[in-house]
């Protein structure tokens, strides 16, 4: 099927859904004035999806941020992945130092009770993290 | 306009109400650098964009402003203690830029000396000058030689005013101020009301009394929601949770502004304004906006029932509005609120105050310990 695509912007994440890759995506910034809208076109993906779907569905979270728009839709997609009545693994990514991400991941993990892998990624402030180019 | 009385909850719109006449005002007030500079001038870029400047007008501003934020960089007290000041105000076409920074008590005469040397020059000669000191004039040791000034009052026409305010025996609050005026030059009148410089002096006064670190008095939409949020996220780099938390309220809080306030016909985007102070360790977030008088109850009934609420009920009732599907579209999510009212730990203040029929301003105030 036709893999989603969408390049993070300041206010929207990175989503790639696409079957062929190990895992579903959505990560980095996701505070969009109007997320219930930016939201829709993955759920129409997810939809399509849900017609035959991998026997396992791996979805990464590797998100930064998220307002409380997205986090409606993110109830909503997980709700979804809950639906599909198949392997669903959920890993929930969030920097080591943000109690806030990793609660969040709890809470989702708790009300979903879908299988969920917290994954602690190292903190990425512009003070004391340079980024290594080639 | 202003007055020391200010209390707390009055501030955002005493504030709001001084800048009542312009349609936008943008206030820095801290410690600068390269990227606060830049994202300051990429502030003024969008809204003058939005509002649909002229090419003209805003070159003379970016010049301008870019001088000046240069002075303040250049002339700053690093030891934080005497914070720099950055307001750029639009009204009715004409920009005013004022800068505050701090001056050696024994560099004054020779600075007081230079503005009023440009002040008595007309245009032409200013130019004339402006080569003179370019070609003899000794540099100072910060690297200045007053060139800056000359450039700014040639490109305001020689609208500038200054003032010097004692601090101690070895320093002064240096406060310049300027006009970018829409007329021709031809066609303009000296207007020396134009060049005030007693109101936004009275404006500092209270700005430190009351630890403002930023305002932002104007249209509200997304684009500028998002580099208000790069410049506070850069000025409170390293400060880790702190950071976060100040970030997730300003999102919230902004965002209620943009979706919830009362547009503006004329322009895209929703007029209000948005303040950070700072109380002993609380950072206090502020915002105004117009409602209408037919959503107070409702919004009213909102805040109270989440002020009303302990951790773990704030807990229970963010999960059942999360997966409560009846309010989900493009407005509203209903967790905005409880939002704050848990990341911040405090009760959520609030006020109405009455404009007319039709609408009332709404400040909403969260503190952060």
């Amino acid at each position: 099927m036709t893999p989603f695509i969408h390049n993070g912007t300041e206010d929207t994440p990175t989503v790639k859904l696409d079957t062929s890759a190990p895992e579903l995506l959505i990560a980095e910034r996701s505070l969009p004035e109007d997320a219930y809208e930016f939201y829709k076109p993955i759920f129409e993906w997810l939809e399509d999806y849900a017609k035959n779907p991998n026997e396992k569905t791996v979805f990464r979270f590797e998100l930064e941020y998220f307002n409380t728009s997205s986090a409606k839709q993110l109830s909503k997609i997980l709700l979804f992945l809950k639906s599909l009545d198949k392997e669903v693994e959920i890993i929930w990514c969030y920097q080591l130092d943000d109690i806030d991400m990793f609660n969040s991941g709890k809470r989702f993990e708790k009300l979903t009770g879908l299988n969920f892998s917290m994954v602690s990624i190292p903190v990425i402030d512009d003070d004391d993290f340079t980024i290594i180019t080639d | 306009m202003f007055n020391n009385k200010a209390n707390e909850k009055a501030l955002a719109l005493e504030l709001y109400d001084s800048f009542k006449d312009a349609d936008l005002s943008y206030i820095y007030h801290g410690q600068f650098s390269q990227t606060i500079t830049d994202l300051i001038i990429m502030l003024a870029e969008t809204s003058m964009d939005r509002i649909g400047e002229s090419a003209k007008i805003k070159k003379r501003v970016f010049s301008i402003m870019v001088e000046s934020l240069q002075n303040i960089t250049r002339h700053q007290d690093n030891t934080g203690e005497y914070q720099g000041f950055f307001a750029i105000e639009q009204k009715d076409g004409y920009y005013f830029v004022t800068t505050v920074n701090l001056i050696y008590n024994e560099n004054i005469e020779h600075l007081d000396g230079l503005l009023k040397k440009i002040q008595s020059l007309p245009s032409e000669e200013l130019k004339q000058y402006y080569k003179t000191v370019l070609i003899e004039n000794e540099i100072s040791s910060k690297g200045g030689a007053g060139l800056g000034l000359i450039e700014i009052a040639r490109k305001s026409n020689n609208k500038v005013s200054y003032h010097f305010h004692r601090i101690n025996d070895e320093c002064s609050y240096f406060y310049f101020h300027t006009c970018i005026s829409p007329i021709n030059e031809e066609d303009e009148v000296n207007d020396t009301e134009l060049v005030r410089i007693d109101n936004i002096f009275l404006l500092h006064q209270l700005l430190k009394k009351q630890n403002v670190q930023i305002i932002f008095n104007g249209l509200f939409n997304q684009e500028n929601l998002i580099n208000l949020l790069n410049i506070i996220e850069n000025q409170m780099a390293g400060m880790g949770h702190l950071k976060r938390v100040v970030f997730n309220l300003m999102v919230e809080m902004l965002q209620n502004i943009v979706k919830h306030g009362i547009k503006n016909e004329a322009r895209i985007g929703n007029p209000g304004i948005f303040f950070i102070n700072r109380q002993n360790k609380s950072h206090i977030l502020n915002t105004g906006n117009y409602v209408y008088n037919n959503q107070i109850d409702n919004l009213k009934i909102k805040i109270e029932h989440v002020n009303s609420l302990n951790h773990q009920e704030l807990n229970d009732f963010y999960n059942k509005c999360l997966f409560n599907f009846q309010v989900d579209n493009s407005k509203e999510s209903g967790l905005g609120l409880i939002e704050l009212r848990m990341k911040c730990n405090n009760q959520l203040k609030y006020a109405f105050q009455t404009i007319d029929d039709e609408k009332s301003f709404f400040t909403l105030q969260v503190q952060v310990d």
